[in-house]
């Protein structure tokens, strides 16, 4: 087994931006990120979903490039582009033929300029965001199950506990003034990470870097809102009404230990154990042998990707004729065996082979499959704007390989506590009363 | 606004000169079995990833019932004659492998991905699984109520409901017009006839293996022959399958969700297979219409009137027939304003020319979005993947680029003239019929059907 060894080069520019440059020539394409360190849980409390608002806003216009021009000059140009938000971060990302990659910088570095939209342009997208809501949520059996349910139920701090995607009435509150402030405040190149990835010789990335990024102006560091949570002492729960779906279902989910240390390695690993697939515990003692459940599932959304409270969570879709105490309580046989037996040399042995080919397979590609080095970027972007170091790449698999058996046990007793965890469940309404309606 | 555009022209960098997009070697062999074999190399991750084909799927079976080799699919990783469910799952873990059977209407599939250092092991369960499923008693059982609920949850999802209701609008009696079994179907289901498919479609005269990876293709053609050669079995005959009526003239069928806060739009109407000498005129045209982010119809339903999140247009290919479809789910209230929309775009690309600077943007959309392809095993594994499934000629990938600029104006008129059949396009709208059903009324004769797929009143 080779050590990983993916060129990096690393360096910050005088405005404070950084700039991660991985140079990969196998096929004629840059994969082009930016990431600003904010997300959806610090967005200003009375504007719930505002951070994911504002990000369909820098799709509507810059100061050099009109709405409709990002978009059409990424396309033009033979690329593919998107953007998204999360916890802590927004991204923007274009993956292009390498001849295109100094028209992404430029317009990259536009948009991190100067923001250039009106009205028109935020009711339009208050429109196109409601019906993103209504398509992934409102209208989907478990929509935004557990991830829109779960943090009302878990988290007592309005930054962790509030809904992402945003009440409507927030959604119309906002105004264009909130716009530029939310990208004054945090829109700026010293709270941010460019990256470029591919096919790039790193000289000329970073000349192209200062090019256009190095006279957009620096802002004061932002200031960000306090994201902890006071201390649990006991269970939670919560309980949401399934207006599609057939089956009852509950997520459980468990705050996990903070990043980057021995026992947050531990329990990825104890995560895999329990949700590796169908070979993972929950799905082969609730779904194959014991039969409760119809579909379980679960995990840490995305490991390295946060960078405040977060949560392993465990979905189970069960049986009618099963009350939900009675699933609670098969599952909870699972946690309470590995909690008294732990795991064996050999499970364990394989659990880190299948980490490594996981983590393997999200730097290739990652979320989006159809954008090369998608999860690369993110991981060098998440090390760079939580850990400064996006050499971490390289050696971060390291933690997770060298995790021994006990860990894994220490960490399940440990943080698989009832006064660690949250429950929400899922419960269809009586059918009867909607079909004599 | 002209002044705007110009100024946004001057200060635009111009495109670089474009690398050579070369694809790499592939080798191609067949076994003296039949078992046709290719290799390609990619060593972006120590990983490997492949595809165990078999050229069988819903359709093949389809006289014997409803997506019978789907069911055989799901069995395949429940047991061999020598692991339990437990042990191939655990297998599958220890050589960090990610592993799923599936087949849809011309094909049966074993998909797979593991570490190179691991390769040989895993497509020794591979070809485990390919030959000696023993489709355990109690896994069906099990495999069968679980089926159940699958369906019984399909049938609240507004896509589900839309794409089940098109198919069988545009394929009538034919199998392709078949997405799903229904719960009584699945409750017949008998254990022996789905080993009975799987021993006649899992033939690896009815196979192509494919892998793309971090291996050297000698050694790997080795190993392959090593775990494969001695795999026996015929193809399968193909049944032959009923006539397609293509429909005519626009009809509206509404699919009711009582409670639903959009309504799922899906309009459809037949095209042509990938192998048609005019597949990428199609694909171009389809892409200058709601293909791409940059397309009329996104920017017309989207960005201009904020009517839906994600409008999309697509070409459907099936092995025997493809078709065109477009699809949006929309709020309430801008039905008929967003079919009256999706119309427009239509009528209008059969209408007038594409201007050429619009064109020469859509052309390098697809040519670059192509090549991309080549940057990851997986993308390299789909596109090999297509050639091999389509017969598609060896030279498609080296070529395809030039075919796509080559096209002019008048081949986009001429493609939507021909196959965005305006008239005879079938309308699917899926949502609360209290809501909908005045609005979906005034784009053709309405046909109202339940989630259960009943005809009302």
């Amino acid at each position: 087994m080779k050590p990983l060894q993916i060129p990096i080069e690393y360096k910050t520019l005088g405005n404070g931006l950084q700039v991660v440059i991985a140079p990969d020539s196998t096929a004629p394409v840059v994969t082009v990120g930016v990431y600003y360190k904010i997300g959806f849980r610090l967005e200003p409390q009375g504007r719930s979903g505002f951070a994911h608002l504002f990000e369909h806003m820098m799709f509507q216009g810059s100061e050099n490039a009109p709405k409709m021009q990002h978009i059409k000059l990424v396309n033009s140009s033979g690329g593919v582009l998107n953007g998204s938000t999360m916890y802590d971060v927004t991204n923007y990302f274009e993956a292009v033929p390498s001849n295109a990659l100094e028209r992404v910088l430029w317009l990259e570095a536009d948009r991190m300029r100067a923001l250039k939209v009106d009205d028109e342009n935020l009711r339009n997208q208050r429109d196109v965001v409601k019906e993103e809501v209504r398509v992934n949520v409102m209208n989907q059996p478990y929509g935004g199950f557990p991830w829109l349910d779960m943090p009302p139920v878990a988290f007592r701090n309005w930054t962790n506990a509030h809904n992402f995607y945003g009440d409507f009435a927030d959604l119309d509150a906002a105004s264009l003034a909130d716009v530029q402030t939310f990208f004054r405040t945090y829109y700026l190149p010293n709270n941010a990470v460019l990256l470029i990835l591919g096919d790039v010789n790193p000289q000329d990335g970073f000349a192209l870097a200062e090019k256009y990024f190095g006279n957009i102006l620096a802002g004061p560091a932002p200031k960000f809102a306090d994201s902890s949570e006071p201390r649990q002492t006991e269970e939670r729960r919560g309980d949401v009404v399934e207006k599609f779906g057939t089956l009852p279902a509950m997520a459980i989910g468990y705050v996990i230990p903070p990043r980057r240390t021995p026992e947050w390695c531990a329990m990825a690993l104890l995560d895999q154990a329990l949700h590796g697939g169908r070979a993972g515990r929950v799905y082969r003692e609730l779904v194959l042998e014991k039969q409760i459940a119809v579909e379980a599932d679960g995990g840490v959304d995305d490991l390295f990707g946060y960078d405040g409270p977060t949560q392993m969570t465990t979905r189970i879709f069960h049986k009618r004729e099963l009350s939900s105490e009675a699933t609670l309580a098969a599952f909870d046989e699972i946690v309470r065996v590995i909690q008294d037996k732990g795991i064996n040399d050999s499970e364990l042995q394989q659990l880190k082979v299948k980490w490594r080919s996981d983590y393997f397979a999200t730097l290739e590609s990652g979320r989006s499959g159809s954008m090369p080095k998608f999860g690369l970027m993110h991981l060098l972007a998440c090390f760079t704007l939580f850990d400064g170091d996006p050499q971490l790449v390289n050696t971060i698999l390291d933690g997770f390989l060298s995790v021994t058996a006990e860990q894994v046990q220490d960490a399940a007793r440990k943080y698989l506590q009832p006064q660690n965890r949250a429950i929400v469940f899922r419960k269809p309404v009586e059918k009867s009363a909607q079909e004599a309606a | 606004m002209a002044t705007q555009t110009q100024r946004v022209a001057n200060l635009v960098p111009d495109l670089a000169a474009e690398r050579e997009v070369r694809w790499p070697k592939r080798t191609k062999s067949k076994l003296a079995n039949g078992l046709e074999i290719i290799l390609l190399e990619s060593h972006t991750i120590p990983k490997f990833h492949g595809e165990l084909y078999f050229r069988s799927g819903n359709a093949a079976a389809a006289p014997r019932g409803t997506a019978l080799a789907e069911m055989a699919a799901v069995m395949v990783r429940t047991g061999t004659a020598r692991h339990s469910s437990r042990e191939i799952e655990e297998l599958l873990r220890g050589h960090g492998a990610d592993l799923s059977v599936s087949a849809g209407q011309d094909n049966s599939a074993i998909s797979f991905a593991g570490l190179s250092d691991h390769a040989e092991p895993l497509l020794q369960v591979v070809n485990e699984l390919a030959r000696e499923a023993s489709f355990p008693a109690a896994e069906f059982e099990r495999e069968r109520r679980q089926k159940l609920e699958e369906i019984k949850l399909e049938r609240t999802e507004p896509s589900f409901l839309a794409g089940e209701r098109l198919r069988k609008v545009l394929f009538g009696s034919h199998p392709y017009a078949l997405i799903s079994p229904s719960e009584e179907q699945v409750a017949t289901y008998k254990r022996e006839e789905l080993q009975a498919i799987y021993r006649e479609f899992y033939t690896p005269e009815n196979a192509i293996l494919i892998l793309v990876g971090d291996f050297d293709s000698t050694a790997m053609q080795k190993s392959a022959e090593k775990i494969f050669g001695d795999w026996n079995g015929k193809k399968p005959a193909t049944p032959e399958s009923a006539k397609v009526h293509i429909p005519k003239n626009r009809r509206v069928y509404l699919v009711d969700l009582p409670e639903s806060v959009q309504a799922q739009i899906l309009c459809g109407c037949h095209a042509i297979t990938r192998k048609h000498p005019d597949w990428i005129k199609l694909g171009l045209i389809n892409s200058l219409y709601g293909g791409a982010f940059n397309s009329r119809l996104v920017m017309n339903i989207r960005e201009d009137k904020g009517y839906t999140y994600s409008p999309r247009s697509g070409v459907n290919p099936l092995r025997h027939h493809g078709y065109f479809s477009v699809s949006a789910a929309v709020r309430n209230d801008v039905l008929a304003a967003s079919l009256t929309e999706i119309f427009y775009e239509i009528d209008k690309l059969r209408s007038l020319p594409v201007p050429e600077p619009e064109l020469l943007d859509a052309q390098n959309y697809l040519t670059g979005v192509f090549s991309m392809g080549l940057a990851t095993q997986s993308g390299l594994l789909s596109q090999i993947s297509t050639l091999a499934l389509h017969d598609l000629p060896d030279d498609y990938l080296e070529t395809y680029r030039e075919k796509v600029r080559a096209l002019k104006p008048e081949d986009m008129l001429s493609a939507a003239r021909m196959y965005f059949d305006s008239p005879n396009m079938q309308i699917v709208v899926v949502g609360d019929r209290k809501q909908i059903e005045s609005q979906a009324a005034l784009f053709g004769e309405l046909e109202i059907y339940d989630a259960q797929g009943s005809l009302q009143k």
